[in-house]
């Protein structure tokens, strides 16, 4: 590869001006370099993270942005918009504007929003302004309104955090 | 998660599932996975995976253990990989303990890059306690 990117490079700059069809027929070569690059920062939406079912996470995990979590954490999560999947597992509290859980969560939810769809499992107590649970969800725990206190705060701290480091 | 156990689900088929660590993501303690994980955040702490990738802009401190890693970004700390690619524009400190590795012209290595055999890695159990 470095060696293609390389003779390319000379070859370039008398081509450009020319048409770039002739020249893209002419270079079988060119375009190899060009899937190189997108390997390494090839992702649906830079900003979204998405914890996949093969993946498992110990430890504490800050996002200013949406997180989805399909497979296993094992500690805390902060996000922005927080989506757990169906058959994710998480053992700790997870704090977010929106937090949507279709899987199971063993500790605590504090949100704005939460939804808990049919197929979430939830022990623990739920802090919120708005919920909304579908018939067919398991909760064993408190559902707590809490107005003010909690809201916003969890989702900027990180943001602070990341910029700075 | 030993390694040999990762070289096995790695052998039985790729698991297609990608996890993305995003931009704004921050990730501290140990992240285990059977398939890739591309890190574009920050992590602190132990990645262990068939597959790693360092975007470009992500920061990795700690060790990463895989069978293919592929840096772009900011890492320090160790590295045991069977492969290894430092990209354009990466900033490694520390150590790479590899089989085969590919460095390309623009990469900033400050450390040490030791050579290991292949059986090496398959067998790497505990990671040795060393210090740079």
């Amino acid at each position: 590869m470095t060696m293609f990117s390389r003779s390319d490079k000379p070859a370039e700059p008398a081509a450009s001006p020319q048409p770039p069809r002739p020249q893209a027929a002419a270079q079988p070569l060119a375009p190899a370099p060009a899937p190189a690059r997108p390997q390494a920062s090839s992702s649906p939406v830079a900003g979204v993270s998405v914890i996949s079912k093969a993946l498992k996470i110990t430890g504490q995990l800050e996002s200013t942005e949406d997180i989805r979590i399909d497979g296993e954490v094992d500690g805390d999560v902060r996000g922005l918009s927080v989506t757990i999947g169906q058959g994710a597992k998480v053992k700790g509290t997870v704090y977010g504007d929106a937090v949507e859980v279709a899987g199971a969560i063993d500790g605590r939810i504090e949100a704005k929003k939460v939804v808990l769809t049919a197929t979430a499992h939830m022990e623990g107590d739920v802090v919120h302004q708005d919920i909304r649970i579908e018939s067919g969800a398991y909760i064993d725990g408190h559902c707590k309104p809490e107005y003010g206190k909690t809201v916003a705060k969890p989702a900027n701290k990180p943001a602070e955090n990341v910029k700075a480091s | 998660m030993p390694l040999s156990s990762l070289a096995r689900t790695a052998r039985a088929g790729n698991v297609d599932d990608v996890s993305h660590l995003g931009l704004a993501l921050k990730v501290t303690g140990l992240v285990e996975c059977e398939g890739e994980v591309h890190v574009r955040g920050i992590v602190r702490g132990r990645i262990n995976a068939a597959r790693v990738v360092v975007s470009a802009g992500a920061f990795v401190e700690g060790d990463i253990v895989a069978r293919e890693v592929r840096v772009a970004g900011r890492f320090d700390g160790r590295i045991f990989a069977l492969n290894v690619i430092v990209d354009e524009g990466a900033a490694v400190t520390g150590r790479i303990f590899h089989n085969q590795i590919s460095v390309e012209r623009g990469a900033r290595i400050d450390g040490r890059t030791p050579w290991r055999p292949p059986n090496y890695f398959e067998s790497l159990d505990q990671l040795p306690e060393t210090m740079p």
